[in-house]
């Protein structure tokens, strides 16, 4: 057994009275990649944001390697829904921040043209976010969280504002770079079809606080999608996501 | 030969349409209609008060190195106090942007402050700063400054909360914050804070340069007024207005030269 990386101990989380976590534990392995998915409101966003740092728990606590999270860290890369693209910013800027802001000095512009050109971004460089499809925002923004080899990358609905072709794309994207990196993954999905492509296991988030996790039987499987059962495991899922009480 | 003479016309026609089309986006357009707007006036109201443009385009050539001694003496002042709102104006709206406690303390005084006559305050400028030159550049920083703080505090405000967590979440320091974040995001603000304060400070040079004033445009169309030689004033009014023109299109370059195609609104793509 690998050892934990990533655990949260007894976490709960309250937003003015309301209380949004509850004794939440879950604990995550290195090299893994996990889908968090759950109803609307059910406080996938604020896990993402305990593990990031940007939030602190009220009681309990979210531990990376042993050590407390109290902040934002190098090694932990963050993949917004909105992306947060800086319009002032042409793509070879966007993606070269991170190393600069590390104080890295030198290699940056290889690294940079190097990661475009495996995103299929190299004809981009000197463009502006605005002058970019949706489904190449969203590669600017996952290659700039990739730039600086981090050892855990978290999703918030990474492909929710794609169409169905892009999406497929990006997913095998981000499937290949994951495993490739042996970074971590946490992502949190609406679509039940991506958590069983993208996610070795799936972690559903129950109101209750309680966090059941699955194995994904698909992972492996080259063509997820054509797989007979894949299908049903989608609807078993969703099926899951909606039950109140018990699995 | 039909085809040829076709040709031809089309040629010109499509000549006279984009020389108009130039001429119209050119800033001579603007010098033009006014002149033409003027003279109308001029025709109508048949006074010796409103001079024709010719008769003061003609006194302006008559007589550069004098207006060019008023004007560089205005330009000097108007730079200083641009300069120093700026020193001042840019850093103040930043904190109050991001601090929300400076924010709460400073803003219902700015509010209080901003629609006030500014001119008001000359007595006391003078009896504080004397009748030189400070004075005069207090009066102008006194009159710009709020709307230069209001629009960076603005500005700042307008930043997406995400903006600020994507450079949390890559560790950013409080400096680089700055460099890559807020002074960007805020540049569009300080050229159109800039422009109104050219605008405006030009405007007032005509109540900061009336008093103890031996060089100044302003001095010199007050001057012009007491001796009710229209001419000569009505020369300084032009003058006031083409360096007006001339310090838009320096900050207009500037803008071009400074920020980025993806903030600018003049570098839109088409
Ligand atoms: N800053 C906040 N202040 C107050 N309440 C908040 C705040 N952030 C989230 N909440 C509340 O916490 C609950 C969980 O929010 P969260 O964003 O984690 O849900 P989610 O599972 O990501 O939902 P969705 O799938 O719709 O994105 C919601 O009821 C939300 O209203
Ligand atoms: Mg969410």
């Amino acid at each position: 057994m690998k050892k934990d990386f990533i655990s949260m101990d007894q976490v709960s989380v309250d937003f003015d009275r309301q209380q949004v976590l509850k004794g939440v534990n879950l604990t995550l392995e290195q090299g893994i990649s996990y889908a968090l998915i759950g109803k609307s409101g059910s406080g996938k966003t604020t896990i993402l944001n305990l593990v990031a740092g940007f939030l602190k728990p009220d009681e309990g606590t979210v531990s990376i390697h042993g050590v407390k999270v109290q902040r934002p860290r190098r090694e932990t890369a963050f993949l917004f829904q909105e992306l947060g693209l800086l319009p002032w910013q042409t793509v070879a800027e966007a993606v070269a921040m991170p190393l600069k802001l590390r104080g890295q000095k030198k290699g940056i512009d290889m690294l940079v043209a190097e990661l475009l050109h495996k995103l299929g971004l190299e004809k981009h460089g000197n463009k502006y976010p605005q002058e970019l499809s949706g489904g190449e925002q969203q590669r600017v923004a996952l290659a700039r969280t990739l730039i600086g080899e981090p050892d855990l990358i978290l999703m918030d609905e990474p492909t929710s504002a794609l169409d169905a072709t892009t999406k497929e794309e990006l997913q095998g994207l981000i499937r290949w770079e994951q495993q490739k990196r042996q970074a971590t993954l946490l992502f949190v999905t609406h679509d039940v079809e991506e958590a069983v492509i993208l996610g070795q296991y799936i972690l559903i988030l129950k109101e209750d606080g309680r966090i059941v996790q699955l194995e994904n039987p698909y992972y492996f499987t080259e063509n997820a999608r054509e797989q007979l059962g894949f299908y049903e495991e989608c609807i078993k899922l969703r099926g899951m996501i909606k039950m109140e009480k018990d699995v | 030969m039909k085809e040829g003479s076709w040709l031809v016309w089309t040629g010109i026609k499509r000549g006279i349409q984009g020389g108009i089309k130039r001429f119209a986006k050119g800033q001579f357009a603007g010098f033009i209609s006014f002149l033409i707007l003027w003279e109308v006036f001029h025709l109508l109201l048949n006074t010796h008060t409103v001079p024709s443009p010719l008769e003061t385009l003609v006194y302006i050539v008559k007589v550069p190195g004098v207006l060019l001694l008023h004007c560089g003496a205005s330009l000097l002042r108007v730079m200083a106090a641009i300069g120093i709102s700026l020193l001042i104006g840019v850093p103040a709206g930043i904190l109050m942007g991001v601090n929300e406690t400076c924010k709460r303390l400073l803003s219902p005084l700015l509010y209080f402050i901003y629609p006030m006559p500014k001119i008001a305050f000359l007595p006391i400028f003078m009896l504080l700063f004397g009748l030189g030159n400070t004075s005069k550049i207090i009066l102008m920083i006194w009159i710009i400054i709020f709307q230069m703080i209001l629009s960076v505090r603005d500005g700042v405000e307008q930043i997406p909360p995400s903006y600020f967590k994507v450079m949390d979440s890559f560790c950013a320091t409080a400096g680089q914050r700055y460099r890559y974040l807020i002074l960007p995001a805020i540049l569009p603000q300080i050229f159109s804070g800039l422009r109104i304060s050219i605008g405006i400070t030009l405007a007032s040079l005509f109540f900061a340069e009336n008093y103890a004033a031996v060089y100044g445009i302003g001095y010199y169309i007050l001057s012009a007024w007491s001796k009710m030689d229209y001419v000569e004033m009505f020369g300084g009014i032009l003058v006031i207005g083409l360096v007006g023109v001339l310090l838009f299109n320096l900050l207009d370059l500037l803008e071009r030269l400074s920020v980025p195609r993806g903030t600018n609104p003049r570098k839109k793509n088409p």
